[in-house]
């Protein structure tokens, strides 16, 4: 029997039944649907940090840092160990392709006051070279002096009326003291770097920064624990990234400084947007997973109703085995009812689910985004289940014994 | 006998010199073992000569049906032989049984047994479905076949739109479909009016005519009087086989 026929005459027994079918897909859609849904949202979720991100650092560069190596969920720790030296600094700002090095380092604030206004909660000031805010303060000009101060837009709206250039603001440190700050530059953007977990209300200069390490030639300097390197060019990015780590990983006081199971990295935007893209997978997977489950009862569900379907068109079966159906050709038909199925399934789901996703990614405010790879990955899904559950109805149905079939009525 | 020049033209295909034998059986037995063992057959031989019209009678229970199964080749024997269109079925596979009856064999039943689901055309060309690759003028024959048993004018209706005499006609259609060797009718007016039923019988008879080969089981015996002769059954063996003239 050729497959043209079978699916032919499946596709009337499937339109003959139209409120039966939709019942049987149902648990298809409802499983592909899922499915869609959270890599929708999952994906939208990711383009939106990745977005939010690349935004900040229109710069080609390298955030270098130091990470504990972890085999757990979730990425790895960044550390706070000053380890990269004045002498290092140095060392990479004599490296071919390497614009300037911005060592940062991050101090903890818990209040922000400017006259009778105050701000509490958790900021970072971060101690940093001004040449990496360059182009992009949108007010005043870069720090000089230790009692400078550049703020991020956001950081400047926390009073009424916002700050401004030569408004006064007090910093008062985690633990510490209080120290009196002049507002000389207001930046737009973020410039990226940092902990992003705590926001950075505000750029100093890194004389207020004094934290010194033995080298191992045994000299004493000042070290950092991360740094900006940034790059002359983006088509060299890759080359000057991997001669940085090279001399980071080998020659460098850091190498030496490390503790044995930390990592160097030097992480453009794009390893920076990966390891995120990664993390949020991993999560995305294992939600979308969970949902996949639920294909596992769509599958039950067609086979469910399958057997029952064999059982009311017994007679029909006897028909076509009494006029010359083979058992193949009873299996065929029955597979390829099942696939339909399966596949309309699927399809149906994967409009549901991309409708679902669009609204909640739209909602929320993320750009929306259309998980191809998994669009397909849902229709072969919805196939294969079809098949998987049609076989057991379409073996019943092969064995129908012609002649019981048609005595009965 | 409107439709008989062209029906002619259809089915003169079937050419087997009168000698041939279509169907041949030989001491076929099959007993039923439910508690007591039943004798459905019980030593039965015919020869069914190519071009043949043969009416089976008998009681009901006398094994007509099982009869019926044995020369559709839907059934085996128990003991015996059975050739059918020249092949010994006791010895073929399921699914070599399936092709001759795709092939060799046209089925009408008491119920009609069309697919419900399927237009009249669509049944029609059924069988070929199944042991045909060609699809090409398979529409055209269903056409062809339907307007010479009177239903030109109802190619896409589905039985459940067709009258019983109707749906008789589209089956009578269905089992030609494959110029089988046999045609084989298990009660085919048993279902219908007497009116009915002989527009029926007149289709069976441009068959025979035609040259079929056929096989009737019926009930009523003016029915039976349409075929070459009767054969008697009462409890699974031949009690007496009638040659009659046909009402030609
Ligand atoms: N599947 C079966 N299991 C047990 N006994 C059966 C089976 N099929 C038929 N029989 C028995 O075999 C005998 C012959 O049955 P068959 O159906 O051939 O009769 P029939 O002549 O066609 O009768 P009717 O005129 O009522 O259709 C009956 O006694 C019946 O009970
Ligand atoms: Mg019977």
């Amino acid at each position: 029997m050729k497959l043209t026929e079978s699916f032919r005459i499946s596709w009337r027994a499937i339109t003959g039944h139209k409120l039966r079918s939709s019942l049987t897909t149902l648990g298809i859609i409802i499983g592909v649907g899922a499915v869609i849904v959270f890599m929708v949202l999952g994906g939208a979720f990711e383009a939106n940090i990745a977005q939010d991100i690349r935004e900040g650092n229109d710069e080609p560069g390298m955030w270098v840092n130091t990470q504990q190596e972890s085999s757990g969920f979730g990425g790895s720790q960044i550390l706070t160990n000053p380890i990269y030296t004045e002498s290092d600094v140095a060392a990479l700002e004599s490296i071919d392709g390497v614009d300037f090095v911005a060592p940062e380092a991050n101090k903890r604030a818990i209040q922000l006051r400017h006259g009778d206004q105050q701000q509490t909660g958790q900021f970072n000031i971060q101690a940093t070279d001004p040449q990496r805010l360059d182009g992009d303060l949108s007010a005043g000009e870069l720090f000089e002096a230790d009692d400078e101060i550049v703020l991020p837009a956001d950081a400047a709206d926390i009073v009424d009326g916002g700050l401004a250039v030569g408004d006064e603001v007090q910093i008062n440190y985690d633990g510490g003291p209080t120290k009196t700050f002049t507002v000389v530059g207001i930046v737009e953007e973020s410039p990226g770097g940092g902990n992003n977990r705590i926001p950075t209300a505000g750029y100093i200069s890194l004389d207020n920064y004094g934290t010194t390490v033995e080298t191992p030639d045994g000299d004493t300097e000042k070290a950092y624990a991360s740094m900006i390197v940034a790059a002359e060019s983006t088509d060299t990015l890759d080359e000057t990234q991997a001669a940085v780590l090279d001399y980071l990983k080998t020659d460098s006081d850091a190498a030496q400084l490390k503790g044995d199971d930390q990592v160097i990295k030097a992480q453009t935007v794009d390893d920076a947007v990966d390891q995120i893209g990664d993390i949020i997978d991993q999560f995305t997977f294992l939600i979308g997973g969970i949902a996949a489950i639920s294909l596992v009862v769509g599958s039950i569900g067609i086979a469910n109703i399958m057997i029952v379907s064999v059982t009311e068109r017994t007679r029909e079966i006897g028909i076509m085995k009494a006029i010359g159906a083979r058992k193949r050709d009873i299996i065929q038909l029955f597979i390829v009812e099942a696939l339909i199925l399966g596949v309309i399934g699927a399809i149906i789901g994967v409009a549901v689910g991309l409708g679902i996703g669009y609204l909640g990614a739209t909602g929320i405010g993320w750009p929306m985004v259309y998980p191809v790879d998994w669009i397909a990955i849902a229709v072969v899904i919805g196939m294969t289940v079809g098949v998987l559950s049609g076989l057991y109805p379409a073996w019943r149905g092969a064995r129908v014994d012609p002649i019981e079939a048609l005595r009965h009525e | 006998m409107r439709h008989e020049v062209v029906w002619m033209a259809v089915t003169e295909t079937s050419q087997q010199s009168p000698s041939a034998t279509t169907v041949e059986l030989q001491d076929v037995r099959r007993t039923y073992h439910l508690g007591e063992p039943v004798h459905a057959l019980d030593g039965v031989s015919i020869s069914l000569p190519a071009g043949s019209f043969t009416a089976v009678m008998g009681p009901s229970g006398s094994g007509k049906s099982t009869l019926m199964n044995m020369v559709g080749c839907l059934d085996t024997p128990d003991e015996g032989d059975v050739t059918v269109a020249g092949q010994d079925v006791t010895v073929l596979s399921g699914n070599e049984r399936a092709k001759l009856r795709g092939t060799e064999l046209g089925f009408i039943f008491q119920q009609f047994n069309l697919m419900p689901r399927l237009t009249a055309a669509e049944n029609v060309t059924m069988p070929l479905v199944f042991h045909n690759d060609l699809d090409d003028g398979r529409r055209q024959r269903a056409e062809t076949l339907l307007e010479r048993v009177g239903l030109g004018d109802r190619l896409d209706h589905t039985p459940p739109e067709l009258s019983g005499g109707q749906r008789q006609r589209v089956a009578i259609a269905r089992a030609l479909v494959n110029e089988p060797s046999l045609v084989l009718a298990d009660e085919p007016t048993g279902n219908l009016d007497t009116d009915t039923g002989a527009e029926i019988m007149e289709l069976f008879e441009q068959l025979h005519e035609a040259g079929r080969t056929i096989l009737m089981v019926t009930h009523e015996r003016h029915i039976a009087e349409h075929a070459d002769r009767i054969i008697h059954l009462v409890d699974g063996q031949i009690e007496e086989i009638e040659q009659v003239g046909g009402e030609r």
